[in-house]
């Protein structure tokens, strides 16, 4: 990725961008976010296949945005982040340029949000044949043998909330679970408590997460979240035609079209 | 500490039958909060509404309860009580212990104990109601009648009439509708264009009265008092002002083989065409999906020849935005199409016809000025079979309603072949002849006493042809079902009388409900037939359900009236009960993250972009802002925040949360 850290260091240099974000070598064998803001940090930038973090999580962040226009390094999920992020008004092109890295690892330059988007509608999200078998046995399961199944998988769950940090689409500044005028999801790690989280947080996210799998890599207890998500991608496809993000802000769920199917309406 | 008044009504027997009121009274007395209960037999009375406003002012209640009936129509009545007693009217909330309770369950501890709850969980709620204050929206005194048939005609007049600006939207060339089809009109037998025409001509010439034929509603936003709607005005290909409607383009255009429409396809009409010679506007306009010029870019004989250079090839449709506040519907029927019978040949063959096309061959308007031939040979018919309810009270079908018209206009086909074909022998197949009506029995005892009309209780089964006659198999019911065999010259279909085709399309872009066979639905069956569930349209005529036309014309005027009532004020009240985005103190200003996902779940578009400005004028956040005049509370919004940043009030998560947990939890 020669051609990414040259670029980032050229950008820094010119001060067309006050932050680059991108991957660095971590401890233990583990990659992390870089946020180079000298030229020279950019040296650290590296990119392989251990970077799988989901950087858009970044460029929601207050903190991140107070430094000034930002260049991110973004793969094929990352892009889609950003394509969402940008219909949800939470970036634009004024304090982002974006930096493709393709599926083959070369790095593309995106004049705007707009190229990221016909760049990304060259690929349709599609899941992985080890998810789909999954999935496809969770389906075949009794209602209540589901129940059981997630009531195991989540009862380990402690709630920190890695889930939500690692996730780009969880940007609130007070996230549902903080609400406490009433306190509708449970904060314990009880069972149930467990339960409603999840199922909120993977509700909140129907037709807008990107299947970038941050949550299940997140989690210090391999909880398979990524699970619920993707299940809802079928749901979109089978229901309501499909999720593709778009900057058009026509969102998958808020968005009624005569044509709409009605088939779940008993 | 709340004090929460608890009345319960047992609505005579309605509620007391199968309910034990004074024990849900009494268990209420004993909740937190709650500072008197009582029940009574009818809570909406006078004497019962005092009990309410007295228990307001000795015992100084916080708040009210009153369980009774569905809020829908008695909500109103007991907010009142309670703000002529001093305490803010959204300080009441209703249980429903009648549509909800006695009217679903049978007597029994249970039941009581469901009413209880219901009772126990408003109390809860009760304690977080907040004052909320009325909102007033000022009222746009023009109203927009869609439809130019009978019922919008009348509708339009009247409004106009009471000094009110209306703007009449029709979608064909003329205004008229099916009225300006027919021939006669039961149960008088007076010719229909007669008594339309003039109407027609009332419309188009008086001053409050804006008429756009061949226009469409395109959109419509807002509500109440307030809407604003696009017209799509379809290009006539012709400049209005300058066309003096002499026909001569008519009668040069070399297209000539159109069916018409206005003749039911019994007639031919030209490209360049005006419906019928009494059109209002008489001004022709050119169907381009027929016009040779459109077509193959060549002929223009249509401009050549008009004397005031009118013709405009290129106009394009033009929409026309208007600021309005009531809307009548008035939108009308079709009659089923033929692939609909294929037992009965509508289609094989030419002598089985529709009524309507019945109609136009008994008008003098018609393409046999009036006289009875069939549409093959031109003969005059000998043998004539009248079918009715064919399509209507057919399950099987899809249309187990009653198209209510077809008995007596049948009795009026048949009578009218009578009086035109003297010696002609007519027949008519019924199931039951629905006459209900002022004149209306007499008319159809005339047919069959006076003119000799033949009526065979039963069903067709099937019609074919042989030997150049239309055999009709049917059975005689009254005879023992015993077989009957008609060879006809003619047949006529009383087709079932069904929504047009675009009603559903126009239902939702009005937000208007519609029954399972997209009639338009009306607000209450008996108390409310002109009203629909969304406030300010009303609704006139055949789209509500098959009506005759003093049915269409009633139902014109009464909803006259209603926008009439409604433009009698100048502002509108509104309840407060209305989507709020929070505020919070800065830095956080609220906890909405201005992702306007509730934008695009809005059905209202009564959500907008808010900017939070410092003292510098810069932008610091952006939120969403709910317009308090929009807004319905529907709570869409609510459900969408992921934020919870959006509460609706008279419903906020605080009450919605505290039911459940009361519902939840033993008391």
């Amino acid at each position: 990725m020669d051609e990414l850290r040259k670029r980032a260091k050229e950008l820094l240099e010119a001060g067309t961008v006050k932050v680059v974000i991108g991957y660095e070598n971590g401890t233990a064998g583990r990659t992390r976010a870089l946020f180079a803001e000298e030229p020279k940090a950019a040296e650290k930038l590296i990119f392989d296949s251990r970077c799988i973090m989901n950087l858009a999580s970044y460029i929601t962040k207050a903190e991140v945005k107070a430094k000034g226009k930002m260049a991110i390094a973004a793969t094929l999920p990352v892009m889609r982040a950003i394509i969402q992020l940008a219909s949800e008004f939470q970036v634009s092109d004024n304090n982002l340029l974006v930096l493709g890295i393709t599926p083959e690892s070369t790095m593309i330059e995106f004049k705007d949000i707009a190229e990221v988007e016909a760049f990304v509608h060259k690929y349709e999200i599609e899941i992985e044949a080890k998810y789909s078998e999954k999935l496809e046995k969770l389906n075949k399961m009794t209602p209540s043998e589901r129940w059981n199944f997630w009531i195991e998988e989540l009862s380990p769950c402690f709630k920190c909330y890695a889930c939500r940090a690692a996730c780009p689409m969880c940007y609130c500044h007070k996230c549902t679970v903080e609400f406490n005028q009433p306190q509708w999801i449970p904060v314990p790690s009880h069972d149930l408590g467990n339960l409603e989280w999840h199922m909120m947080r993977a509700i909140h996210l129907a037709g807008r997460c990107v299947d970038c799998d941050a949550c299940y890599n997140a989690c210090p207890l391999g909880i398979p979240l990524n699970l619920l998500t993707k299940r809802m991608l079928i749901d979109a496809k089978e229901h309501f035609g499909g999720y593709q993000p778009s900057i058009k802000a026509d969102h998958l769920m808020s968005t009624y079209k005569p044509d709409d199917k009605d088939n779940f309406i008993m | 500490m709340s004090k929460i008044g608890v009345f319960v009504c047992h609505c005579g027997e309605n509620i007391g039958a199968t309910v034990d009121c004074a024990r849900v009274a009494e268990t209420s007395g004993k909740l937190d909060g709650v500072a008197y209960s009582v029940d009574y037999k009818y809570m909406c009375s006078d004497p019962g509404q005092s009990l309410i406003k007295s228990a307001i002012a000795e015992k100084g209640l916080t708040g009210v309860v009153v369980a009774a009936c569905s809020p829908r129509m008695h909500e109103p009545t007991f907010r009142k009580a309670c703000a002529e007693a001093g305490l803010n009217p959204y300080m009441c909330e209703m249980a429903n212990l009648r549509e909800h309770v006695s009217w679903v369950h049978e007597k029994g501890e249970a039941t009581t104990e469901k009413a209880i709850d219901l009772v126990r969980i408003l109390v809860e709620k009760v304690k977080y109601n907040q004052s909320l204050n009325a909102i007033k929206v000022p009222v746009t005194k023009t109203a927009l009648v869609i439809g130019g048939g009978i019922a919008g005609i009348q509708a339009s007049l009247d409004i106009a009439n009471t000094g009110h600006k209306v703007i009449l939207i029709e979608k064909d060339p003329s205004i008229g509708g099916h009225m300006s089809q027919l021939s006669e009109t039961f149960p008088t037998l007076d010719c229909s264009q007669c008594i339309l025409t003039p109407r027609m001509v009332e419309v188009a010439q008086h001053p409050n009265i804006t008429l756009y034929s061949y226009a469409e509603l395109e959109s419509i936003e807002g509500f109440i008092g307030n809407f604003k709607a696009k017209i799509r005005r379809k290009s006539k290909s012709l400049d209005e002002k300058l066309c003096t409607g002499c026909g001569l383009c008519t009668t040069k255009c070399p297209v000539k083989k159109i069916p018409s429409e206005f003749n039911e396809g019994l007639g031919m009409r030209t490209a360049i065409y005006v419906p019928f010679p009494q059109a209002v506007p008489n001004k022709p306009v050119i169907d381009r999906e027929h016009c040779t010029y459109y077509l193959k870019g060549k002929c223009r004989i249509c401009e050549k020849v008009c004397p005031t250079q009118a013709i405009r090839f290129d106009q394009k449709d033009t929409i026309e935005e208007v600021e309005i506040g009531a809307i009548v519907l008035a939108t009308g029927f079709s009659v089923k199409q033929p692939d609909f019978f294929p037992e009965y040949g509508y289609g094989k063959y030419p002598d089985v016809i529709t009524g309507l096309q019945f109609e136009r061959l008994a008008s003098a308007s018609g393409p046999t000025l009036g006289e009875i031939r069939r549409p093959s040979d031109s003969k005059v018919p000998q043998n004539i079979v009248f079918v009715a309810c064919a399509g209507s009270r057919d399950e099987a079908k899809g249309i187990p309603y009653c198209s209510k018209i077809c008995c007596m206009y049948i009795a009026k086909h048949a009578m009218l072949y009578q009086h035109k074909v003297h010696g002609g022998k007519s027949y008519v197949f019924y199931m039951d002849i629905r006459a209900g009506g002022k004149n209306y029995e007499e008319f159809v005892r005339r047919a069959i006493e006076e003119d000799g009309v033949n009526y065979v209780r039963g069903r067709v089964s099937r019609i074919y042809e042989k030997n150049g006659k239309l055999i009709v198999k049917g059975v005689d019911t009254l005879l023992g079902a015993m077989p009957v065999d008609i060879e006809a010259d003619m047949v006529v279909l009383a087709t079932a009388g069904v929504a047009n085709n675009d009603a559903e399309a126009l239902a939702q872009k009005l937000h208007v409900s519609y029954d399972a066979y997209k009639f338009f639905a009306e607000a209450h069956p008996k108390l409310k037939p002109v009203e629909t569930n969304t406030a300010g349209i009303f609704l006139a005529g055949a789209c509500q359900a098959p009506r005759d036309i003093p049915e269409s014309v009633s139902m014109a005027s009464g909803a006259a009236v209603k926008v009439a009532c409604l433009f009698s004020q100048d502002e509108l009240t509104r309840d407060p009960l209305i989507a709020v985005v929070n505020r919070m103190a800065p830095p956080v200003y609220s906890s909405c993250v201005g992702c306007f996902l509730c934008v695009s779940a809005c059905p209202y578009q009564a959500i907008e972009k808010e900017e939070i400005k410092n003292r510098a004028g810069e932008v610091i956040k952006t939120l969403a802002r709910v317009n308090p005049g929009l807004c319905q509370g529907c709570g869409t919004c609510v459900a969408f925040c992921r934020t919870k940043s959006i509460d609706l009030q008279g419903y906020t998560h605080e009450q919605m949360y505290t039911e459940v947990m009361a519902l939840l939890n033993e008391y």
